[in-house]
């Protein structure tokens, strides 16, 4: 916007903020999921909604933008610019849409139309310009893409969706929102669906064209971590109601309400010491390292896949050794490897080279029914528990079923059995008959690690057990784990591509990059001391909001454009 | 188009025919050991007064006495080369008595489907710009309704009502544009539906996308939201579908034409099986298999030109992410 129209924006309207809910409720039929909700949001402010799952975060924001889906119905006020919204017919509603309030979506992966090309759907948004000719339109749209820090802003206007990656498709739909310089843009979790480095990139960019264009930003987010680096103010929702609402500063050091508080005391990133004792067994068992093999030895393991008689190497020259009782993380953006890595050790692909010993005994060149004396030691908790589990069988069967498999005990001792593990996982016994559908996501969870532990296994391999969770159900199944460590002195492989989880859980860790383990020590090594520039990127993409509270400074921009490219 | 294009053209291509081949060899052994035909039961009763002799030079003249794979050798030799062998019935050519009645049984399925088609998008369209309440409650009732209703009813129900009441044609001259337009009217029904549960299905699973709610946040209305964005996404499945009906058009069109009147393959199917004429029965069975393998190897070869997300098979485009978990056996979840 022009300082002119700025200030004559603010000449028309002195003091009254950009957007402004009142009462605001919304229902799906009879289902009210969010109840009397109201905040403000003031010009080139930015505001952050902050919230679990089923919070009604993402309803809110579909409610400002009126685009509710089904059956869904707002009532109270939404105030856009003195304007009250939701009244409005839709033909009135319209021209609001993209022009004055542009929306991010969430999981730009399936936010593009997946059969036409990203530049036709970009000339939707530049038609939105008073712009009568179509090729100065479309360079709008190349110097929005250049701007949003594309490289080939021809090649992507060219592209289908498909082709591009996750971060470079956010970049996009960013440029697409901004492109008619609205005065709100709506972001719902604009970052959650990306790895953490592009998620700093991308919250980077949002900083950067609010701050140039003048934007205001409503931001729904789960992760308080961004929401305190990155918003003004903040408002706490939980089961559709406010919790709290205030300035990051206050919201963050001086929280008045429960929930707020517990939130707080559960993100990883804001509570690197929060399991300390529940970790020291396995430190100590770790200083002791020399008088005792390790549990798991890995060396010189690679693996290379052929795609397209292209050779892919998916994991190049790893090596590590993990303790018993330890946890060891492996951590790294997707496709460095992390994944190929955890099915090699737990025999399900096989390494071209190297060697791999889980407790003495070689995993790697055995046949399938060698195997199964490996796996009864050797177990996976899946990274997301709502599609990990079979829903047509009930909880009892789903732990009992490794016993039956491995024929191991009687009858009785089986039940027995699946009690004793359900009982270590703090369910109770009254959820045996359940399907997984009437569970929640944590017990779900819970449930997963108790199928692994019916066994009596010594290593469980976690592939981002708490991914698929809400941040508060994630530090539930973090404790579950690490006292079954401490009273089982069971070792676990953690992978992870969330650092601050990783500091607070694990002993060890090996930084994956480009399918080589490109760094690796003790957690306090990693963290506190890290020697290669990729693990410091790393770090330093973690979203911290004790950093942002304690700058007074605003935001320095650095190298925001990257070197994503099109291959 | 590429060379991974071309490599997926020919392996569907010797697919078909291998399907062919098979149906062929399929219905000529069933049709064989299945007993009884039309010559042998004229020469073996006594009735007639056919001597010995006579009955072996005739069976010799069909080539009936050699064994069944030779017999098989001879007809499919013929099949490929467009000699279907003669009518048992009427001993003229089979492929002249199908070329007879060809066009017409093909217009009447060209203009069934044309029908289908139009009446599925009236429907399935329509539900996007009706009144969510009313009009679309309607609209989405009537497949099931065209479903419950067979061809042949509605034939006759549109037979009485445009023919015997309202004259619009003459029941009398069934090759008539009118009446032809009936005929397809009563066979494009029962199809158009299927083709209209695919699209509202589709429909309401592309509105139900991100990237829809997305367009809509760019500013698009209903009607660019429908014809820029859901259009293509929901119609590409249809190929498949109108490829799959094929065979019931085929099928509808033989019934159609009984109730019609047409004189058309349905007619020539129906006094074949009557008199047991098996090497018609066998051409147009085979050609219907033939008709079907053709319009789905069409089908098959016109979806990855059409849909940019279609991977053939061992070319996979990679994301260009840094490197590749993605593309590894196991997939990653999308967290919610």
């Amino acid at each position: 916007m022009a300082p002119q129209d700025r200030l004559t924006t603010f000449l028309n309207h002195p003091s009254s903020p950009l957007l402004r809910v009142k009462g605001l409720s919304v229902a799906y039929g009879t289902h009210r999921v969010v109840s009397d909700v109201g905040f403000e949001l003031g010009r080139g402010k930015s505001l952050a909604l902050i919230g679990e799952s089923g919070s009604g975060k993402s309803t809110i924001a579909r409610a400002v933008l009126r685009l509710l889906p089904g059956t869904g119905h707002a009532t109270g006020r939404v105030e856009f610019d003195g304007q009250e919204l939701l009244g409005l017919p839709e033909r009135r509603f319209r021209p609001f849409r993209g022009r004055r309030i542009g929306f991010v979506p969430q999981d730009p992966g399936n936010s593009l139309n997946p059969v036409r090309t990203i530049g036709a759907q970009a000339m939707e948004a530049a038609a939105l310009l008073d712009e009568p000719d179509k090729a100065l339109r479309k360079a709008v749209v190349l110097e929005t893409f250049a701007q949003v820090g594309l490289d080939n802003p021809q090649r992507v206007y060219d592209s289908y969706p498909h082709q591009l990656s996750g971060g470079m498709l956010q970049r996009v739909l960013i440029g697409l929102a901004v492109l008619p310089r609205p005065a709100l843009l709506v972001a719902d979790e604009p970052t959650s669906a990306l790895d953490v480095t592009i998620q700093k990139r991308i919250l980077d960019l949002l900083s950067k064209l609010r701050e140039e264009l003048q934007i205001s930003l409503l931001l729904i987010t789960h992760d308080l971590a961004i929401a305190a680096e990155r918003a003004d103010s903040i408002v706490v929702l939980k089961d559709g109601a406010i919790q709290e609402t205030g300035s990051t500063a206050m919201v963050f050091s001086a929280p008045s309400s429960s929930y707020a508080r517990k939130l707080h005391g559960d993100v990883p990133a804001l509570n690197p010491d929060r399991y300390r004792p529940l970790r020291e067994p396995g430190f100590r068992h770790l200083g002791a390292r020399r008088d005792k093999t390790p549990k798991i030895e890995v060396s010189g393991v690679t693996k290379n896949f052929t795609v397209d008689g292209k050779v892919l190497t998916a994991v190049n020259d790893v090596s590590f050794d993990v303790q018993a009782g330890t946890t060891h993380a492996l951590v790294g953006e997707s496709g460095s490897g992390k994944t190929t890595a955890i099915r090699l050790l737990l025999g399900l692909e096989q390494p071209d080279t190297g060697k791999i010993a889980v407790g003495g005994e070689q995993v790697n060149g055995r046949s399938p029914e060698q195997l199964r004396s490996v796996w009864r030691h050797l177990q996976l908790v899946y990274q997301n528990p709502f599609t990990s589990l079979d829903p047509t069988w009930n909880v009892e069967k789903i732990v009992r079923e490794p016993l039956d498999r491995f024929k191991i005990g009687t009858y009785q001792e089986r039940t027995l059995a699946v009690r004793k593990a359900f009982a270590d996982v703090g369910l109770g016994e009254h959820l045996l008959s359940r399907k997984p559908a009437a569970l929640s996501g944590g017990q779900r969870q819970r449930l997963a690690i108790a199928r692994s532990l019916v066994l009596k296994p010594d290593v469980i391999v976690l592939d981002e057990p708490t991914s698929a969770l809400d941040v508060s159900v994630q530090a539930d199944i973090v404790e579950v784990l690490l006292s079954l460590q401490v009273k089982l002195g069971l070792t676990y492989i953690f992978v992870s591509h969330d650092l601050a989880l990783v500091r607070q859980l694990a002993h060890t860790v090996s930084v994956m990059q480009r399918g080589r383990i490109v760094e690796h020590g003790t957690v306090a090594e990693i963290f506190d001391t890290p020697r290669q520039p990729y693990t410091r990127s790393l770090l330093e993409s973690i979203p911290s909001g004790a950093a942002r509270l304690a700058r007074t400074q605003p935001l320095q921009h650095r190298q925001i454009f990257n070197e994503e490219k099109i291959a | 188009m590429s060379k991974a294009y071309f490599n997926y053209a020919g392996k569907r291509l010797l697919q078909a025919i291998v399907v062919i081949l098979l149906s062929y060899v399929f219905t000529f052994v069933v049709v064989s050991i299945l007993p009884g035909d039309p010559i042998t039961n004229v020469l073996n009763n006594p009735q007639n007064g056919f001597t010995p002799d006579e009955i072996k030079e005739i069976i010799a003249a069909q080539g009936l006495d050699k064994p069944i794979p030779v017999q098989l050798w001879n007809a499919f030799s013929g099949f490929v080369t467009g000699d279907l062998g003669l009518s048992m019935r009427t001993n003229r050519p089979v492929a002249t008595l199908i070329a007879e009645v060809l066009p017409s049984t093909l217009v009447l399925a060209s203009a069934g489907l044309a029908v289908s088609l139009v009446l599925a998008a009236i429907i399935a369209y329509g539900t996007q710009f009706l009144p969510r309440r009313f009009g679309q409650g309607l609209l989405r009732g009537f497949p099931s309704l065209f479903l419950s209703v067979p061809n042949f009813v509605i034939g006759l129900v549109l037979i009485h009502l445009f023919g015997f009441q309202l004259g619009v044609f003459r029941v009398i001259e069934p090759d008539s544009f009118w009446a032809t337009l009936f005929a397809a009217i009563a066979l494009g029904i029962p199809i158009s539906a299927q083709i209209a549960e695919v699209l509202i299905a589709n429909l309401d699973h592309e509105s139900g996308q991100d990237y829809a709610a997305v367009a809509r946040g760019r500013g698009l209305g209903q009607m660019r939201l429908f014809v820029m964005h859901l259009l293509k996404p929901s119609s590409l499945p249809v190929i498949t579908v109108v490829a799959l009906t094929i065979g019931e058009l085929l099928g509808g069109s033989l019934i159609t034409e009984t109730v019609f009147g047409r004189n058309g393959l349905g007619n020539l199917v129906q006094r074949s099986v009557s008199t047991q004429d098996l090497p018609v029965l066998q051409a147009v069975v085979s050609l219907a298999a033939v008709v079907f393998v053709v319009v789905n190897l069409i089908a098959d070869l016109t979806y990855p030109l059409l849909d940019p997300r279609v991977k053939l098979l061992g070319t996979q485009q990679r994301r260009p992410t840094t490197a590749d978990d993605s593309s590894l056996p196991i997939s990653k979840a999308v967290t919610p």
